[in-house]
């Protein structure tokens, strides 16, 4: 209930800063890389250099970025270990039969398979990762604005934003004077208590909405809602590293194309 | 006298299927003016305040800005609201978009400014309560202070002339108060009007040129700060409290002395008041110490530290968001930020000097509260300009 938002983290990273587009570009190009690659290579290259980037020069906290990574390295790996044992092969790699009905083999080509996705899928969650915690949400609303997205979509987009934490707010307020007030001691009550916890967000959210047309009233709205603000300049420093980033990646995307685990 | 701004004639207003908030009120405020609504909770004082701007019409009765009825169709109130700016208490409430910038800009774009007039009018705003550097910050990161000034600089940044404030202080630290206080000063002195609506005594009894005693939806009182404030039983009914220097003037005044008929609103007035009552002589020292003054936007900047080096005992106070940004900036420590003048006539009294940091336009400030005193008790403190 009281855990810091992605959103802080990204508002006080350490690559602020840098231009929004160059960040965009170093995360959709890791994906992109990721998908073209056909060897494991060139994925876990990206991730390991993107973690690298985000502890070291994003200055997030490891512990942070461990608990995020931790969900989906669990699901692919899950994932994985099905592909490996269901794809099918020639070349069997091991085998075990338990019983006399019951055989569990792997194939070098599924064990290939495996470790391909499972490169792949945390290759492009560091490339997520790494925007999600280095590009905060306010930056992204400028890029939306010059990628064209209808303004009425972005002035959705923004006064959702700014609801949500609004709401939020309202939400850990509430949540706390039932705590303090022994809200949630037996089962019975807890179920009770969120039924209150959320009747009464509904209604502090509705008037905070009221008050949010009022305010907007008062200050002349006209159907127009701010959108400026600009990115920081374009670095040359940074501008080169990504460039050189994407580069290596794309020639060992290249390079080791043929290449597999056995 | 300046010309009338703001008028209430014979308002009243009843909420739906409610009681009647406001029963007949009407008043009349000048340009200029800086005016003080005080009263109990639900003695109207919000809803009053709400139809300065027209966000309530009221049932009966007009309001009437610079004289002319204000009228209820869309386009007269943006015009209405674009004069009046309204600062909510809660600035939760009134803060819009997810940037600091955006929601500065807000009001500007609304009103069709060309895009390098909504930067300038931005920057200007943000300058001025001193949040330079917080452009992109998003607001629900912001302290409650820093929630305040956004908020009142995206009213700034539409240049009203009038500033209608509901509760500025509260929720905030002293110091925060103080801040806000001082910065409604300097607003007032760069020639808008101000009213606020507040709980605080202490603060709006020095501050406000009048005050307004509201009560269940009609005026107790209306007078200057020492008469609104000074009647017990006005007080008691407003469930007030008097103003600690009224209190003692008028516990002092029982005890038999003879004191001035002007009544104290700072601790320098409290002290003259002491000082005839006890007949004695007001200054200890033969020589009053001397008030430097230095201008942050004017003076050149390089005179400051030398200044400094060559007058280490001297007590520093800034009066300004621009001076205590230029007092952060260059470290320098302060010892007065609220009451500056008073409290620096106070050192020179008993013989120190002191510097006042300072923006131009409240030079003019010093000068004449000096003055004002120096006519009173008949000391004559030196003001000095650091620099050309």
């Amino acid at each position: 209930m009281y855990e810091k938002f992605l959103e802080d983290i990204a508002q006080a990273n350490g690559l602020r800063e840098v231009n929004t587009y160059v960040k965009l570009m170093a995360g959709l190009g890791a994906i992109i890389l990721c998908l073209l690659s056909t060897s494991f290579i060139a994925p876990l290259f990206i991730a390991i250099l993107l973690t690298g980037a985000i502890i070291l020069l994003a200055q997030v906290d490891m512990r942070t970025y461990a608990e995020l990574f931790i969900v989906p390295f669990w699901f692919a790996a899950m994932s994985v270990i099905v592909i490996i044992l269901l794809s099918g092969g020639s070349e069997v790699y091991w085998s075990w039969t338990p019983f006399s009905w019951l055989s569990i083999s792997i194939s070098v080509e599924s064990l290939n398979e495996g470790i391909f996705v499972f490169c792949r899928v945390i290759g492009g969650m560091a490339a997520l990762i790494f925007i999600a915690l280095t590009t905060p949400m306010t930056d992204l609303f400028i890029v939306m604005r010059r990628c064209r997205v209808p303004e009425v979509v972005l002035d959705l987009v923004m006064m959702i934003y700014r609801a949500i934490f609004m709401i939020m707010h309202l939400l850990v307020l509430t949540y706390q004077a039932q705590v303090m007030r022994l809200g949630y001691s037996s089962f019975r009550e807890s179920i009770e208590s969120f039924a209150t916890l959320c009747g009464s967000v509904f209604i502090a959210s509705w008037d905070a909405g009221e008050d949010l047309v009022r305010a907007m009233d008062a200050r002349c709205y006209a159907g127009k809602f701010a959108m400026f603000g600009e990115t920081g300049p374009v670095n040359s420093y940074s501008l080169v590293a990504v460039g050189l980033f994407l580069l290596t990646s794309s020639v060992i995307v290249v390079i080791t194309r043929d290449i597999v685990v056995i | 006298m300046s010309r009338i701004i703001l008028e209430a004639r014979e308002i009243r207003y009843r909420y739906p299927r409610g009681m009647e908030a406001i029963q007949g009120i009407s008043f009349h405020i000048r340009k200029g003016e800086k005016i003080a609504l005080v009263g109990p909770n639900g003695a109207g004082k919000s809803t009053l305040m709400l139809m300065f701007n027209g966000m309530i019409r009221p049932d009966s009765g007009a309001i009437l800005f610079d004289n002319v009825p204000v009228s209820y169709d869309k386009g007269s109130l943006r015009k209405l609201r674009k004069r009046v700016g309204f600062v909510l208490q809660n600035p939760d409430r009134q803060i819009i978009a997810p940037t600091v910038y955006q929601d500065v800009a807000f009001g500007p774009v609304n009103l069709g400014y060309s895009e390098s007039e909504i930067k300038t009018a931005v920057t200007e705003a943000l300058r001025y309560v001193g949040l330079e550097g917080f452009e992109r910050r998003p607001p629900h990161l912001l302290s409650g202070g820093e929630k305040k000034r956004v908020a009142i600089a995206g009213v700034l940044a539409m240049d009203p002339d009038l500033l209608v404030f509901d509760e500025p202080t509260s929720g905030l630290d002293p110091s925060g108060s103080e801040d806000i206080m001082e910065l409604l000063d300097e607003l007032n002195l760069q020639g808008k009007t101000i009213i606020i609506s507040t709980h605080d005594i202490e603060l709006a009894y020095p501050w406000a040129d009048r005050a307004i005693l509201l009560l269940e939806g009609k005026i107790l009182q209306e007078a200057i700060p020492d008469v609104a404030f000074g009647r017990p039983e006005y007080v008691r009914q407003a469930h007030l409290s008097m103003p600690i220097l009224l209190d003692i003037y008028f516990e002092l005044k029982k005890r038999g002395y003879m004191l001035p008929e002007r009544k104290p609103r700072t601790v320098l007035d409290m002290l003259q008041v002491i000082d005839v009552a006890f007949e004695k002589t007001p200054c200890c020292h033969a020589f009053p110490g001397t008030i430097s003054v230095f201008d942050v936007d004017s003076s050149p900047h390089d005179s400051l530290p030398g200044w400094l080096a060559s007058h280490p005992d001297s007590s520093i106070g800034a009066m300004g968001t621009r001076a205590k940004q230029h007092a952060a900036d260059t470290q320098i420590t302060l010892d007065f930020t609220y009451g500056v003048i008073d409290k620096c006539i106070l050192r020179a009294i008993i013989g120190e000097s002191s510097l006042i940091l300072t923006s131009t336009g409240m030079v003019r400030r010093v000068e004449q509260r000096v003055l004002e005193f120096d006519t009173i008790s008949g000391i004559s403190v030196p003001v000095r300009l650091i620099g050309p």
